[in-house]
């Protein structure tokens, strides 16, 4: 597991262990990572972010054609192995997306239970926003730099 | 099945005195199909871990070498939840006060859950 903030360990860990999720990808609504579980590769949670964040986008659009002003909520893929289930929620440092991966030996039900637990906990614990300074261009390579350490180990 | 005759067949469980809630859960994936409940009862999180109860129970039994699992019962100290097996993966779940007639809300139950289909 590895995250960006240290105070998302906990409320992500109880996800992971409740919801007994393979993959766990948490990021902001522009598909930022913030925390991941169970990805090895850089690059693979690099493109499921992006994935998952472009789907969300995609079915609020489809919502809102439908029922403007309303939102699905959580949208969930099921296959035979395992299933997906990708839901926003508001946090006081924006939108964030989740993505979770599980398999036969969880369900849509425990996902989206442990899920609300995990977004309510997520507002419980966030500190709250601090303004950021502008990113001159070094700074931002830096920046990420960090990121990708702290996601991933590897730099 | 008609919805009006779904929520009949819970009504007929929920009538029982002490029963809190009644669901109707698709064990594949933890879902609420139809309920009759208490207000404020979190009925989709009695689904979801019902339906992971009866899973592994049912597990339990395969791995035992038994027969399928065809009625869980919970017993703790706040209360009761009674899970029967219906039709097409769908169960019938109670959540039932301390002092319910146990044994007429699992003969309920048994008669009932495999008209759920």
């Amino acid at each position: 597991m590895r995250v960006l903030e240290p105070w998302l360990r906990e409320p992500l860990a109880d996800l992971v262990r409740e919801s007994a999720a393979r993959v766990v990808l948490v990021m902001t609504a522009s598909g930022q990572v913030i925390a991941q579980h169970g990805f090895t590769r850089s690059l693979d949670v690099m493109a499921a972010a992006a994935l998952g964040a472009g789907i969300l986008a995609t079915t609020a659009e489809l919502a809102d054609l439908i029922a403007p002003g309303d939102d699905f909520g959580a949208v969930v893929h099921q296959g035979g192995a395992q299933g997906v289930w990708l839901a926003g929620f508001d946090t006081p440092r924006g939108r964030w997306v989740t993505l979770v991966v599980f398999g036969r030996e969880s369900s849509v039900g425990l996902v989206r239970m442990f899920f609300d637990r995990f977004a309510s906990g997520v507002r419980r614990l966030a500190p709250a926003p601090t303004a950021t300074p502008e990113l001159l261009a070094e700074g931002f390579e830096r920046e990420l730099d960090d990121s990708l350490r702290a996601l991933f180990g590897t730099g | 099945m008609s919805a009006d005759r779904w929520s009949a067949l819970l009504a007929e469980v929920t009538g029982i005195a002490g029963v809190r809630a009644a669901v109707v859960v698709a064990a594949e994936d933890g879902l609420v199909v139809h309920e009759a409940a208490m207000d404020e009862l979190p009925t989709d999180d009695l689904a979801a871990l019902a339906s992971s109860v009866v899973r592994r129970a049912g597990e339990l039994l395969a791995a035992l070498g038994n027969d399928r699992l065809r009625l869980c019962t919970l017993v703790a100290e706040r209360g009761t939840v009674v899970a029967a097996q219906g039709a097409q993966g769908l169960w019938l779940v109670a959540l039932a006060d301390p002092d319910t007639e146990l044994g007429r809300l699992r003969l309920q139950l048994g008669d009932l859950a495999p008209e759920f289909a």
